[in-house]
């Protein structure tokens, strides 16, 4: 059964990406973009601009160029989608698969550890003001809630640098580590395993690299934290005043279970749906973290994706969309699959 | 307390009015002649926080409709003066009288940024960009999605399939670099900008709407729209639709909001409108490398004024949910 | 939880109670407005093995007032002021530890919405475990064995298996019996069952009380049975408790109470039920069953396709009836018995899958939609739930406005003289035109929902259990408009429902459905006092009609069917009767004979073939 169901879901991802592969390859096409006059400049002589277009392989018609994308009946020499090959960067030239298999972990490693900790900061302040509600923890959370629920996460991450590497240095404070990268330049990152560089570096035993990385990585995650824990403890306040309420609640209590046992059920019931809001902020964010990237000077794949969009890099495009949207439904499977073990009415 | 209703009390008014054989005894309500509506003024005495958000939303339409005309400086043209720090707030009261009545130059209240702009000029002029983008995406987005929902949840049918799986997919996409792609492959201007917005949100409604029409579909009232004898197309929009508007509308608060945060992100990563256009995204981000330099004010300003206004449009968004459920 | 016991009388332990709850007081604090007191100066006394029913119309405070016997009360309420001496001790001002083990060890609880009540997610039996092990030391093992064995006590078949089940793999009637199991599991010495079978089918709720009743004799466990059912009361329960507006208003003993209730609200319950019982019967004279039927319904079958799957669900089995004007036609079934559907399938709410609807000599079942609908002004119906009915954001007005102007050519003037008229029908004060559903009390919607149907003068309503969701109180009241309005206008009834007490009053002819086939047809004196088929009797049998004379739990046969109903789909259905498995008369034959309707010389139709052929004999029905 579970196998069906997991078989099932893999299957319409499948389709899915498949659907976004070809809306982002027709949407890109279709807008008033002319990559063509990025490259050459608009000043190219009629020669320069054919020979450009034949080197991008955008002289063919669209079907040809859709079907060397996916590498069946495939008129160029390079490998399709099919093959395993996103294509190469019209701006670098090197393979697509090489420059996002770099950029990728960078955001990863962000978000992963940014929504672990605000999960895990969500959990017992959501829980401790659904459980007394209307007290003073509750108003807080509610606002905060609320508040920090949709805030323009790029001006708090300036805010923070402003005030934790510009203040705190001026006031001769230890202070947060200028925001350029994500290790001082004098410092030479390890060879990736993982990509995340806190796991690399204690694999290769690096731990100088461990520590200045985390310094590094301190003030983008709070801020996404910052942001995204509002949401999160929102959801968990609800569904726990929710439960609270519920009948079964009130039914084991008038059974005379012990209160730890309460608390029990009550968690229970209360922590598929907070899971579920964290995985879709995770996807949110693959993309949607861009400005702190920026910020940070992380160099991850959002900034790679504005650079190819800015500089209308159409396989680089096409690249990122799909690979993000990939991680993105992975992410929604795991969760499902977990939830489906968690709540036995999700039937398989 | 619904079940309450039913509670007999005292007795019935005037007796030739009823047959008096059917009723032998009635209940005395309160009967309102006129339909309830949501009394906004006395929300706003009564919460605060629905008050301030109020307050926020109406600001920010008022500087969507004068803030241009009404800022001490052209948001748009250069003063000498830059990079002037912002007065010392202990001197603001006096520099406010000097103004005002005594003719003086007004000061720069938040500063100048490097190119000279006065930043609280443009901090006053940008909600006419952002505001009014916000607010006509958030708009558009809510009646197509709305109209599609409907359509969706209220006729089975395979071209109403395709139309869900589409809104899915369209789902899929990452938002904010579904709307970079959009906004900067066909031009990085206002209307564009709208119109990648509109895309953007569109499928909260759709999936918003259909939920909400596929939970009316089996209520007691759609069955009794047909026995009564109307055809499909009166019963999907003359009963079903006002009855399924309810999320759509708490959402438009909330994707306002949205939609301000993302124009101005947009514009942050170079991604939106054209500098020298005063909006408050755009603003930070020239203000940004400034920020390691000390030079605070050229971001803060525009910063709290797009936190607030997306907060308010929360609180209204909030404050309205809980009266309607 | 505040308690103040400074106005409480002293505890006292005198008479042999095994509780006394005096001077209750429970308060819901309200955001807008005063707070409101649920239970007022409340006072009960049950002595032990005693079977008490606490009664009284939704709101007043019964089900509150129960659950203070615990010591709990939902949130936001706070129990004020009182005593609840169980076993000589205040349950109130005891330590919370205490409270706490007495509670599922002592008093028991079981209450309605059974499956909201077990959590969703932690198997049936690791939840009844977890209650034992609260109150006794055992090891898991011994816990979970426990709960099977209480499970197979409780009359669950295959306890073994259920006891791994979740809360949504159970049907209401199974997770009740989990219920019970989880409060008798450390044999309490009270349980409190707050309207314990709100929600079961007639012949289930009849094998539940049946079992609860017994395993509580047995333990000589007492039990306050809060309910707002008649039926129950006088069949089961010892003494009667009303309450009214969050307190007391008259306590006696069952055979008293029936015979000569005290206050004026216990009388105004029964009075009524006679009024509409009278009624009914004052209109039932007046229609010859001799003339030409004026609507017809001939082979009627539904079937639903269940999606991904080559079965389907077998609603109605080739329905035939006939209705004459003015005559009101009963339909009774259990769930799954179709009894929805035909009524949907008749005005073409749902697309009836082959047969007939004969009406003024036309065909409906082979008209367009369009032409249809023409039609709909003289096919009319009313729904169950009045609030659900009507459209949340329509006034009165508007909702009266709307047939009137599909179905008639009034002027405006016209139309409203007409609403107006309406209304006076109806029995609404004309200051209702601009209420919302919402605002009006659920009587009152359902008189919104009557005239709605009877606006464009329709020849036939379909009646689909208008009553159901209404107090006893609003249900005799509606009865009686509905009986009214069929003298005054001529109009023929087709009465959908489960309440054998409702149909008994106002129905000419009655018919019975089996899974989706019509079992037994015939007058009412004939169906309901000397039924034929072995299901009708079981149905008959296992109803509750609110009289004393002959309890059930007197009774010393009590006739029931064992099992529960299957759901109709096509390879649950049984190849020959579908009542084989759960009949008492079946024999081997009946396996793999599939029925027909047989009209037996009397004029009734039956479909048993061993009624037929004279097998089972007929028998005047005890109830």
């Amino acid at each position: 059964m579970v196998q069906r169901f997991i078989v099932k879901r893999v299957l319409i991802a499948l389709l899915q990406l498949i659907g976004i592969s070809l809306v982002v390859f027709f949407l890109i096409r279709l807008l008033p973009a002319d990559p063509v006059a990025r490259i050459v400049g608009l000043n190219a002589t009629a020669e320069a601009v054919q020979q450009a277009k034949e080197n991008l392989g955008l002289d063919e018609p669209v079907y040809q160029q859709l079907a060397n994308y996916l590498g069946i009946f495939s008129t160029s020499n390079d490998d399709g989608i099919l093959q395993g090959s996103l294509g190469d960067s019209w701006v670098t030239s090197s393979p697509i698969i090489e420059e996002v298999t770099r950029f990728l972990p960078i955001t990863l490693e962000m978000i992963t550890y940014a929504l672990i900790i605000a999960f895990l900061l969500a959990l017992p302040l959501g829980m401790s003001s659904g459980t007394r509600p209307g007290g003073f923890a509750d108003r807080f959370t509610f606002v905060w809630g609320l508040f920090a629920g949709s805030q323009p996460e790029f001006w708090w991450g300036l805010m923070f640098v402003f005030l934790f590497f510009f203040v705190f240095q001026q006031a001769g404070w230890p202070s947060a580590p200028p925001p350029l990268g994500r290790l001082n330049p004098l410092m030479t990152a390890p060879d990736p395993i993982t990509g995340f560089i806190m796991i690399d570096s204690i694999l290769r035993g690096r731990f100088d690299v461990w520590i200045d990385a985390g310094k590094h990585l301190m003030l983008p995650v709070f801020t996404l934290v910052f942001v995204v824990s509002g949401p999160i403890v929102k959801m968990v306040r609800q569904n726990m005043i929710r439960v609270l309420r519920s009948d079964y609640i009130l039914y084991a209590r008038a059974s005379g279970l012990p209160p730890q046992k309460v608390a029990r059920y009550a968690l229970r019931a209360a922590l598929a749906p907070a899971m579920t809001l964290t995985a879709i902020i995770y996807g949110f964010l693959l993309g949607g973290a861009v400005p702190v990237e920026l910020i940070y000077s992380l160099g991850g794949i959002g900034e790679y994706s504005i650079r190819s969009i800015l500089n209308l890099d159409f396989p680089a495009i096409q690249g990122t969309v799909l690979v993000i949207a990939m991680v993105s439904l992975i992410i929604y499977l795991a969760i499902d699959i977990l939830h489906a073990f968690l709540d036995p009415r999700i039937t398989f | 307390m619904s079940d309450q209703s039913n509670q007999p009390g005292g007795h019935t008014p005037t007796p030739e009015d009823i047959d008096q054989h059917v009723e032998p005894h009635m209940v005395t309500e309160t009967i309102p002649t006129k339909r309830r509506q949501i009394d906004l003024w006395r929300k706003v005495k009564e919460e605060r926080l629905f008050a301030f958000g109020m307050f926020i939303v109406v600001l920010s339409i008022f500087l969507a409709l004068l803030g241009p005309e009404i800022s001490p400086y052209d948001p748009n043209f250069a003063t000498g003066n830059v990079s002037v720090p912002p007065p010392p707030i202990l001197e603001w009261p006096k520099l406010f009288i000097d103004t005002v009545f005594r003719g003086a130059d007004p000061p720069h209240w938040f500063g100048t940024d490097n190119s000279g702009l006065d930043v609280f000029s443009r901090t006053m002029a940008a909600p006419r960009t952002d505001l009014s983008i916000a607010l006509i995406a958030a708009l558009f987005s809510m009646i197509l999605g709305t109209t599609l929902g409907l359509l969706a949840g209220f006729f089975r049918h395979w071209s109403t399939e395709i139309l869900m799986r589409t809104s899915d997919l369209l789902q899929a996409f990452p938002v904010f670099i579904t709307a970079m792609i959009l906004v900067a492959l066909s031009g990085r201007s206002t209307t564009n900008i709208v119109i990648a917005l509109t895309v953007v949100y569109m499928p909260i409604f759709i999936r918003l709407t259909r939920a909400e029409v596929l939970g009316q579909m089996p209520r007691g009232y759609v069955e009794a729209a047909r026995a009564v004898g109307n055809s499909e197309w009166v019963v999907a929009f003359r009963h079903v639709l006002p009855n399924s508007l309810v999320p759509s509308l708490i959402q438009l608060s909330t994707t306002v909001g949205f939609a301000i945060l993302l124009t101005s992100g947009l514009s942050f990563v170079g991604a939106g409108v054209r500098p020298p256009t005063p909006e408050w995204g755009l603003m930070i981000a020239i203000g940004a490398p400034q920020i390691i330099l000390g030079e605070w004010w050229q971001s803060i300003f525009p910063g709290v004024a797009i936190s607030l206004t997306i907060f308010g449009y929360a609180a209204v968004g909030h404050g309205l949910e809980e009266d309607y459920r | 939880m505040v308690v103040d016991t400074k106005d409480a009388p002293p505890a006292g332990t005198s008479s042999g109670h095994i509780l006394e709850a005096s001077n209750v007081n429970v308060r819901f604090p309200i955001a807008e407005g005063p707070d409101v007191y649920a239970v007022r100066d409340f006072n009960l006394a049950v002595r032990p093995g005693e079977f008490v029913g606490l009664m009284g119309e939704p709101g007043c405070g019964k089900s509150t007032a129960a659950m203070s016997f615990l010591g709990l009360v939902r949130p936001p309420g706070i129990i004020e002021t009182g005593t609840v001496n169980f076993m000589g001790e205040n349950i109130l001002t005891m330590d919370d530890e205490k409270v706490r083990e007495m509670r599922g060890r002592d008093i028991g609880m079981i209450v309605q919405n059974p499956r909201y009540s077990l959590h969703p997610m932690i198997r049936v039996g690791d939840q009844i475990a977890n209650v034992y092990r609260a109150h006794n030391d055992v090891s898991k093992r011994e816990a979970w064995d426990h709960a099977v064995e209480m499970l197979k006590m409780v009359g669950i078949n295959d306890p073994e298996r259920r006891v791994k089940a979740y809360a949504h793999e159970l049907s209401s009637g199974m997770a009740q019996r989990v219920l019970i199991a989880i409060a008798l599991s450390s044999r309490p010495k009270l349980l409190i069952a707050d309207e314990p079978t709100s929600g079961l089918d007639v012949t289930i709720q009849a094998q539940f009380l049946d079992q609860m009743w017994d395993t509580c004799r047995q333990a000589n466990s007492a039990v306050v049975l809060v309910t707002q059912d008649l039926g129950i009361v006088a069949n089961y329960c010892d003494r009667v408790v009303i309450m009214h507006e969050g307190t007391v208003v008259e306590d006696a003993d069952v055979y008293t109470f029936f015979k000569s209730p005290q206050h004026t609200y216990s009388r105004r319950i029964l009075e009524l039920q006679r009024e509409a019982q009278e009624a009914g019967e004052s209109v039932l004279g007046k229609i010859d069953l001799s003339a030409d039927p004026i609507l017809e319904v001939n082979d009627m079958s539904k079937l639903f396709p269940i999606r991904g799957s080559e079965s389907k669900v077998h609603a109605v089995e080739r329905a035939d009836f006939k209705l004459r004007a003015g005559e009101c036609l009963g339909l009774v079934g259990e769930s799954g018995s179709g009894k929805t559907t035909i009524g949907r399938c008749v005005l073409r709410l749902i697309e009836p899958t082959e047969g007939q609807i004969v009406f003024q000599g036309r065909n409906l079942a082979d008209l367009d939609t369009s032409e249809f609908r023409k039609f709909r002004g003289d096919l009319q119906i009313v729904f169950q739930d009045p609030l659900d009915s009507l459209n949340p954001r329509w006034t009165v007005h508007q909702v009266l406005s709307e047939p009137l102007k599909l179905h008639t050519n009034l002027s405006d003037k016209e139309r409203e003289d007409r609403i107006t008229e309406l209304l006076k029908l109806v029995g609404l004060e004309p200051s209702m035109r601009f209420a919302l559903p919402r605002e009006m009390s659920a009587g009152r919607q359902q008189r919104t929902s009557i005239a709605r149907a009877i606006a464009s003068n329709p020849d036939f309503i379909v009646l689909d259990e208008p009553t159901s969701a209404l107090t006893p109180e609003t249900t005799a009241e509606i009865i009686r408009l509905l009986m009214d309005l069929s003298a005054k206008l001529g109009i023929a009834y087709l009465f959908i429902s489960h309440d054998l007490t409702t149909v008994k009053y106002i129905c000419h002819r009655v018919v019975v459905l089996y899974l989706g086939q019509v079992v037994e047809v015939g007058t009412k004196d004939q169906v309901f006092n000397r039924p034929r088929h072995p299901y009708s009797r079981a149905l008959l049998a296992s109803h509750l009609f609110p009289d004393t004379a002959n309890r059930r739990v007197d009774r010393e046969v009590r006739e029931t069917l064992s099992g529960e109903i299957p759901s109709p789909i096509t390879e649950n259905l049984p190849k020959g009767c579908y009542l084989y498995g759960r009949c008492p008369s079946q024999v081997d034959k009946c396996r793999d004979m599939p029925q027909s309707l047989t009209e037996l010389p009397d004029g009734r139709s039956v479909r048993c073939w061993r009624v037929a052929e004279g097998d089972l004999p007929e028998e005047l029905l005890a109830h």
